[in-house]
């Protein structure tokens, strides 16, 4: 079954856009600092062309929003819009998470 | 403002103008950070040429969805036309390359390759057709672009291209000169080693370069123009059409310069390597496979075309565009 998210884009939980949804859900942070979280809550070393590739998608569809400042390194929040639709792909991986680890035996939670 | 290190390492290069001006300053800084003192390796390189290719593709409607249905469709619609003018190259090709394959394929295999011939030509009359009815439906919004002052936005394209159809129709003008002062064994290239048979073939060489030049110039005169227009749903949906009847009729094509191949390399392969009839000669010439690789790549090129613009002509019918 292939779930529709045309209108947010978001698909795994290894595609930049989600990736830096979950980084800017901690709070604001420019590209050197979202490139840091990532590698080191997910072990994903994004280059500069993905990363900005990922940004200019987001931003385009308002999930994030460029924060002012005079730095050349702008940061970057999390929209309202962003937060839904981050939600909505964390409960798809987390009912996938539960059927896996329903289907191994193991206790749901368990595989954190 | 200091210059942009990643400028000054060509790699904001590959990005679009729009894309460089909105990002350019922080996407430098995250290269710095990321840099640091060290040279981009080659990977690294790529790896950004890759982004900003696939950032120019989203921008001109190729890649993504990050700009409306309609314009995805007019977007496809003109990668079509790029396909076009990549395949009259190669159909000219085919054109020179079977001159006189009939008097060298008396067998029975004969029908076959005329056939196939045949078809070649037909559909590429169809598909010249299918194109001029595509430009002649724009002409309407062409003229409401010239009266609202859209000439200086596509001037320096068309003089480009005008300037290359000058150069390279003069040129054709003498190669055809020169071609008369030659007896018909000589353009057929017999006597090969005669330095009036190589200056009449690089002449040859050079004029067929600088026509493709001119083609690629008038085609991106034309993508640049289409772009800016201001077309209706009616024309965009009647453009998207055609692109596809002009897509069907290049993998056609394709399919019959394959079988002609197959057919002149079965029963007649000595005419292929302009070879004395009856003679053993390889199925294969230089010539001919670069045909069929361009003939294929703007098929596929085509075909993508036609499901970007199938994929936005959905969204059209739907009336959300």
């Amino acid at each position: 079954m292939t779930r529709n998210r045309q209108p947010t884009g978001l698909r795994r939980s290894n595609d930049p856009p989600v990736l830096i949804l979950t980084s800017l859900a901690a709070g604001p942070k420019h590209g050197h600092a979202l490139a840091k979280d990532i590698e080191d809550f997910a072990g994903v070393a994004l280059g500069p062309g993905a990363l900005y590739g990922a940004i200019t998608r987001l931003e385009e569809r308002g999930l994030i929003a460029p924060l002012e400042t005079d730095d050349r390194r702008r940061p970057y929040r999390i929209t309202a819009a962003g937060s839904t639709a981050l939600a909505e792909v964390v409960e798809d991986m987390r009912r996938i998470a539960d059927i896996g680890a329903s289907r191994l035996g193991l206790t749901p939670g368990a595989l954190a | 403002m200091s210059p942009r290190r990643s400028e000054g390492l060509g790699l904001l290069w590959w990005y679009p103008p729009g894309w460089r001006e909105r990002y350019g300053d922080e996407f430098d800084a995250l290269m710095e950070d990321t840099l640091g003192d060290r040279p981009p390796t080659r990977r690294f390189r790529l790896t950004i040429a890759l982004a900003g290719l696939r950032e120019r593709g989203s921008e001109m409607g190729v890649m993504g969805d990050s700009i409306p249905p309609v314009d995805r469709a007019r977007a496809g619609s003109l990668l079509v036309l790029c396909a076009w003018a990549v395949f009259v190259v190669a159909g000219s090709s085919f054109a020179k390359l079977s001159e006189g394959f009939r008097l060298a394929d008396p067998t029975r295999t004969a029908s076959v390759s005329s056939g196939a011939y045949r078809s070649v030509m037909v559909m590429a009359i169809v598909a010249c057709l299918v194109v001029l009815a595509g430009m002649a439906i724009t002409v309407p919004a062409f003229l409401r672009f010239l009266k609202t002052g859209g000439w200086p936005l596509i001037r320096r394209f068309v003089i480009r291209a005008l300037l290359a159809s000058v150069v390279g129709l003069s040129a054709l003008t003498a190669v055809v000169g020169l071609a008369h002062t030659l007896t018909p064994a000589q353009r057929g290239g017999e006597l090969v080693n005669h330095p009036v048979i190589w200056y009449y073939q690089l002449a040859f060489i050079a004029t067929v370069l600088l026509l493709a030049v001119a083609l690629g110039l008038w085609t991106i005169a034309a993508v640049v123009t289409v772009r800016r227009l201001d077309l209706t749903g009616t024309v965009v949906f009647a453009e998207a059409h055609l692109a596809a009847a002009a897509a069907g009729a290049m993998v056609l094509m394709t399919v019959a310069t394959a079988v002609w191949w197959g057919s002149i390399a079965s029963s007649a392969p000595w005419f292929l390597q302009g070879a004395p009839a009856g003679s053993a000669g390889s199925p294969f010439n230089v010539q001919l496979v670069g045909t069929m690789v361009l003939m294929l790549v703007a098929s596929i090129l085509a075909g993508y075309g036609v499901c970007r613009v199938t994929r936005s002509g959905l969204t059209l019918r739907s009336g959300r565009a």
